[in-house]
């Protein structure tokens, strides 16, 4: 019941969240570049590729070249949603509707909720919408249909979730552009460390590791556990991706990097709840 | 209606709010008074959760200031009002009416009214960036009074306003008292508090100095300014 009670202020914030967003001339700005960018990827479809003298055939090429599309999308999407979500609050302050809206008998968990919710919702749809052009491309023009793009696209989105979530709490405790900033190193952060550990597992690596002198093992378990630990964007989007080449996955399996960003989700949530509860209200 | 129960705020080493107590009965029309960086804000502020005190309580309505559920039926008009400057007046009324869970229709009929109400017949479609402050203000006021609030706390209302304007607000405030309503006053205007108040505190470097009734506060012959500054000055 209290629930119930609870829910349509949450969706009302989120909805105007949403609104007042999609208005911002950045956010215009990022489309525009977004779908001319997929416009052009179309080019992409029609050469001709061959890989040690053997032609590719067309659904080989459709599936890299959608993979790799898929990921541009999914970190420009990312870079977009850090660079709206670190204004959030801010803006509201600066407006007034912060005030207004918790004058009213609205507690400050409904309003950060719906400002979550909200700031999700935009981007996710946004990602959605460029691979959904993506998945009509190679459904329409090129007679390849992958309904996997599309759920890959939606397993993405737990991405987003952490982006906005740590970048909102993140504001909160440092000026908006270091929080955007902070949010950006930890994915490329995660990126990098990924390359480390895909080379890692090669077998000149491997020789080099065992070579005396090299580093103790000691060392390698504290990078290793900081890597395990680390927030896995780009493992969240890899094995997304996995599903639309059917490729196996390598690293620690399909699921962990999506139950890790799920676990920092909801503790960065638990972390920003409470910071925005001690907040002074402008 | 309000209640301050020993309330300190301090900022660091500044004592913004010193133990201060007092209530507001219902139907009370009630003026905070205090020279700027009194504490005045900062009351109103603890009283709507914006902030919370250092140490002492508040309650709304009954209800501890900390849950949202004590700004039930409680108006309020900030201080630097600010509305978001690509809504029109009207889409912010509708806005706070949406907040209140107000439905389409009945929010649709107490916008018309509010609009009457303020004077903004004829503006009310064009963009916010396009209002004086004193429109802004009057817009505030509005939202404020949406949802047929049993408290209104008004920081400054006044504001910003020419003289008819600030005339017209204060005929406004008049003629809500015979519907029941209480009012959270904060201003400077001490003519016009002397014209619509019943009761008033005032405070100095977050002390108070006095809270009564206006009568008994002005002795004859004195006028509220005259007491104001001799409080104040001591």
């Amino acid at each position: 019941m209290k629930m119930k009670k609870a829910l349509p202020p949450i969706i009302r914030i989120a909805k105007y969240t949403l609104i007042d967003e999609v208005r911002q001339k950045s956010f215009i700005i990022m489309f525009v570049i977004c779908a001319i960018f997929i416009f052009l990827v179309r080019g992409c479809y029609q050469g001709n590729y061959t890989v040690n003298g053997q032609f590719l055939d067309a659904a080989t090429v459709v599936r890299a070249v959608s993979k790799v599309t898929f990921h541009v999308i999914g970190a420009g999407v990312m870079l977009m949603t850090a660079l709206l979500s670190m204004r959030v609050f801010r803006r509201d302050r600066d407006d007034g509707m912060q005030s207004c809206i918790l004058s009213k008998p609205i507690a400050r968990w409904q309003y950060v909720t719906g400002k979550i919710i909200g700031m999700w919702a935009l981007s996710v749809l946004f990602m959605f919408i460029l691979h959904s052009i993506v998945f009509l491309i190679t459904s329409i023009n090129l007679q390849v249909v992958m309904p996997e793009y599309l759920i890959a696209s939606m397993l993405c989105s737990l991405n987003l979730l952490f982006v906005v979530i740590a970048v909102l709490l993140l504001s909160l405790l440092m000026p908006d552009i270091v929080a955007f900033l902070c949010v950006m190193g930890i994915g490329v952060a995660g990126l990098v460390a990924d390359g480390i550990s895909a080379l890692s597992q090669s077998q000149m690596a491997q020789a080099m590791l065992q070579q005396p002198g090299a580093h103790p093992t000691s060392d390698l378990t504290v990078w290793k556990s900081i890597y395990y630990l680390w927030p896995k964007l780009s493992g969240a989007q890899q094995s997304a991706s996995s599903l639309i080449s059917s490729e196996a996955f390598h690293g620690f399996g399909p699921i962990y990097p999506l139950i890790n960003i799920l676990l920092y989700c909801l503790i960065l949530g638990a972390l920003l709840f409470r910071r925005f509860g001690k907040e002074d209200i402008v | 209606m309000i209640e301050l129960n020993n309330t300190t705020k301090r900022y660091d080493s500044l004592t913004a709010v010193d133990n201060v107590s007092f209530s507001i009965r219902k139907g009370e029309y009630f003026a905070l008074l205090g020279p700027n960086g009194a504490g005045k804000t900062t009351i109103v502020k603890m009283l709507l959760g914006f902030t919370r005190p250092t140490s002492g309580s508040l309650s709304l309505n009954g209800l501890p200031s900390t849950q949202a559920d004590c700004r039930t039926a409680v108006g309020y008009l900030s201080e630097n009002l600010h509305i978001p400057p690509y809504l029109s007046g009207w889409q912010y009324l509708q806005r706070c009416a949406e907040l209140l869970e107000i439905s389409r229709s009945d929010a649709m009929d107490q916008c018309r009214r509010i609009v009457e109400l303020i004077g903004m017949q004829g503006r009310e479609y064009t963009k916010v960036n396009t209002y004086s402050k004193g429109m802004i203000q009057r817009f505030g006021l509005g939202a404020a009074l949406i949802g047929n609030p049993k408290l209104l706390i008004l920081d400054e209302p006044t504001a910003g306003l020419d003289p008819i304007g600030i005339r017209e607000i204060r005929q406004l405030l008049e003629s809500l008292r015979h519907q029941g309503m209480t009012i959270f006053l904060n201003s400077h205007l001490l003519s016009e508090v002397e014209k619509i108040c019943d009761t008033a505190a005032i405070i100095n470097r977050g002390k108070l100095l006095v809270k009564d009734k206006i009568s008994a506060i002005v002795k004859d012959g004195e006028a509220l300014e005259d007491v104001f500054v001799m409080l104040v000055k001591g």
